[in-house]
């Protein structure tokens, strides 16, 4: 992550003088508290009432591993984990398959530094509108009467609106790349702006193709920017609720489904030990990303 | 080599990239001028009309589909970016100053507040639900639901403020100092006007973060919609333009701020050059 080599620029950054070394303390500790109080209290507050008793309207503090148990034996919960998993890998791909063009464009190609300001910006743009806007402009494009079908239906490709389109896990699908795709491009084209182009034109001279250079020299000097991306792409993803909701018509619960309906329901614990398996499944994911390419010796 | 090749296909790739990011949003927009009460969020165009726009603010005559609520909202969720915006991006400031220094802990101490921005609004929310419950404290917009705004915004105004500090030349407030100004002074006269950019930035980063923040909001603002529980709420129910004439709105509003945010900046930008100017002169 860029934010790691912040933080170690930050730690090498030449000692100035140390005036008076409370003073940092008094700077910090407002910031330092807030972020105890308001983000790992909650958190681990999450964890404990996980193993609390549910009891039908309330929730009590008798340790218990039942609401545990509940959930790795039954089937929607383990079918939400496991939908969770599928659509964060199906999108994950997705946005590399989409955005990595783009960015290659707009980080390699584009020579002119105003375009590629240009380009950057329009793809920014859209990030104003409200996001749950965004997720709601689906439905218009992808319904039974949407532009997409009549847009097909016109041209004569298709003689019936195709049905799945809309309400279906295509829809999350689809929805949730557009709207993330922007993460994965941003990433990967800044690291492709920052490639010496003389190597490629030295690679060039000596009568490599485009894909032998592709191969060799541009998809690893990008690997960095991929990972940021993945890492910014996953935590979002796996972290969604509202997509599915606005656009599988149910159809699609993923683990945030699952501790919105629960929370609405008073089923607490249940909620609890959702978000903390959502929690491990993130951490677990963000530390393998880490592990792919070491962000600290890259940027 | 087929370089040209090459650069002009992918060229036509991001136009149509650009389509694909743009389209939804475009259609939404000509719907949204679909005739009403009877027009569905759906093509054809029966006939072009600001029904929609007028429904949003109630002026049309009553009808079955239901105004969305959305004057309540609006003032909640302007009141909760505005509080959002003053303290984090004071924290930011803050914590961004006291990481000039090199201090033991440092890197515990970014990560803690970074994480703020890592952590999905569905578990921080359900947590604070949790502590809210257990503690007996009821939930509203402006107490649990803002905190966690903060945590969310405080790490944005941080980064941007360490960014802007790292180019900073600390021999500007030394000369200050050294010429007897007290710290309060010397922050308010000379690393003030120079950080300013930074903090404006910040700003425009907390405030329109939260202002379409939702997830952390739904499990923790009790009753009171916020703007983005309202649009939430209609998710569950059959949509209709006057959705798609709010969405318009927002983005208006947006690009008003982020207009204003450009203004400002120039400004800044042009009183600094002017500031430079003088001194060379």
């Amino acid at each position: 992550m860029s934010m790691m080599a912040v933080a170690e620029e930050t730690e090498m950054e030449p000692v100035v003088e140390k005036k008076s070394p409370g003073k940092a303390l008094w700077l910090l500790a407002p910031g330092v508290i807030w972020m105890s109080l308001f983000l790992v209290l909650p958190m681990l507050m999450m964890v404990y009432v996980s193993f609390w008793t549910q009891t039908t309207f309330t929730i009590e503090p008798t340790l218990t591993l039942k609401s545990w148990i509940t959930f790795f034996t039954s089937d929607t919960y383990l079918g939400a984990l496991w939908t969770t998993v599928r659509i964060w890998l199906i999108v994950l791909v997705a946005t590399v398959l989409v955005g990595y063009p783009a960015a290659l464009f707009v980080g390699l190609f584009v020579k002119n530094k105003a375009l590629q300001t240009v380009l950057l910006v329009l793809c920014v743009i859209p990030f104003w509108t409200s996001f749950l806007i965004r997720v709601l402009a689906w439905r218009p494009m992808l319904g039974k009467e949407g532009a997409i079908n009549m847009i097909l239906m016109n041209l004569g490709i298709t003689d019936a609106p195709i049905e799945v389109l809309l309400f279906s896990e295509l829809s999350v699908i689809i929805g949730m790349t557009q709207i993330y795709c922007v993460f994965m491009v941003g990433p990967i084209a800044f690291m492709l702006g920052r490639i010496d182009t003389s190597i490629i034109e030295a690679a060039q001279d000596l009568g490599a193709g485009f894909w032998r250079i592709f191969r060799t020299i541009i998809l690893p000097l990008s690997m960095p920017g991929v990972v940021v991306g993945a890492i910014f792409v996953s935590v979002m993803v796996l972290g969604e609720f509202a997509t599915s909701a606005a656009l599988s018509g149910r159809k699609v619960n993923l683990l945030g489904n699952i501790i919105v309906t629960q929370v609405g329901s008073l089923k607490w614990a249940f909620a609890a030990v959702a978000g903390v398996v959502l929690t491990i499944l993130m951490g677990a994911v963000v530390a393998a990303l880490l592990r792919v390419v070491d962000l600290r010796k890259e940027l | 080599m087929n370089a040209s090749g090459i650069k002009t296909g992918l060229g036509a790739y991001t136009a149509l990239f650009l389509v694909f990011l743009y389209g939804p949003l475009v259609v939404l927009a000509i719907l949204s001028f679909q005739t009403g009460p009877e027009g569905g969020p759906q093509f054809p165009i029966i006939e072009w009309s600001t029904y929609w726009y007028k429904h949003l603010f109630g002026l049309t005559p009553p009808s079955r589909i239901a105004p969305l609520p959305i004057e309540q909202a609006l003032v909640r969720s302007l009141g909760l970016a505005v509080m959002t915006m003053i303290v984090s991006t004071v924290l930011g400031v803050t914590a961004a100053q006291a990481f000039r220094r090199k201090f033991r802990g440092s890197g515990v101490v970014f990560y803690l507040i970074v994480l703020g921005m890592m952590v999905p609004g569905v578990l921080v929310g359900l947590g604070m639900a949790l502590v809210a419950n257990t503690l007996g404290i009821d939930r509203h917009w402006w107490s649990t639901a803002f905190v966690l705004h903060v945590v969310y915004t405080f790490p944005f105004a941080f980064l941007v403020m360490l960014a802007i500090f790292n180019r900073f030349d600390p021999s500007m407030e030394e000369a200050s100092w050294s010429l007897g100004v007290t710290p309060a002074r010397t922050f308010r006269k000379v690393t003030f006007p120079l950080i300013f950019p930074g903090v404006l930035s910040a700003m425009l980063f907390a405030f329109t973060l939260s202002y379409d923040e939702f997830s952390r909001t739904l499990f923790a603002s009790g009753r009171d919609l916020t703007l983005p529980l309202a649009i939430y709420g209609t998710f569950s129910v059959e949509v209709h333009p006057n959705v798609f004439a709010f969405g318009v709105l927002t983005t208006l509003f947006s690009f008003a701020l982020l207009g204003t945010y450009a203004a400002l900046m120039m400004l800044s930008v042009r009183r600094a050059k002017r500031v430079a100017i003088q001194e060379e002169a």
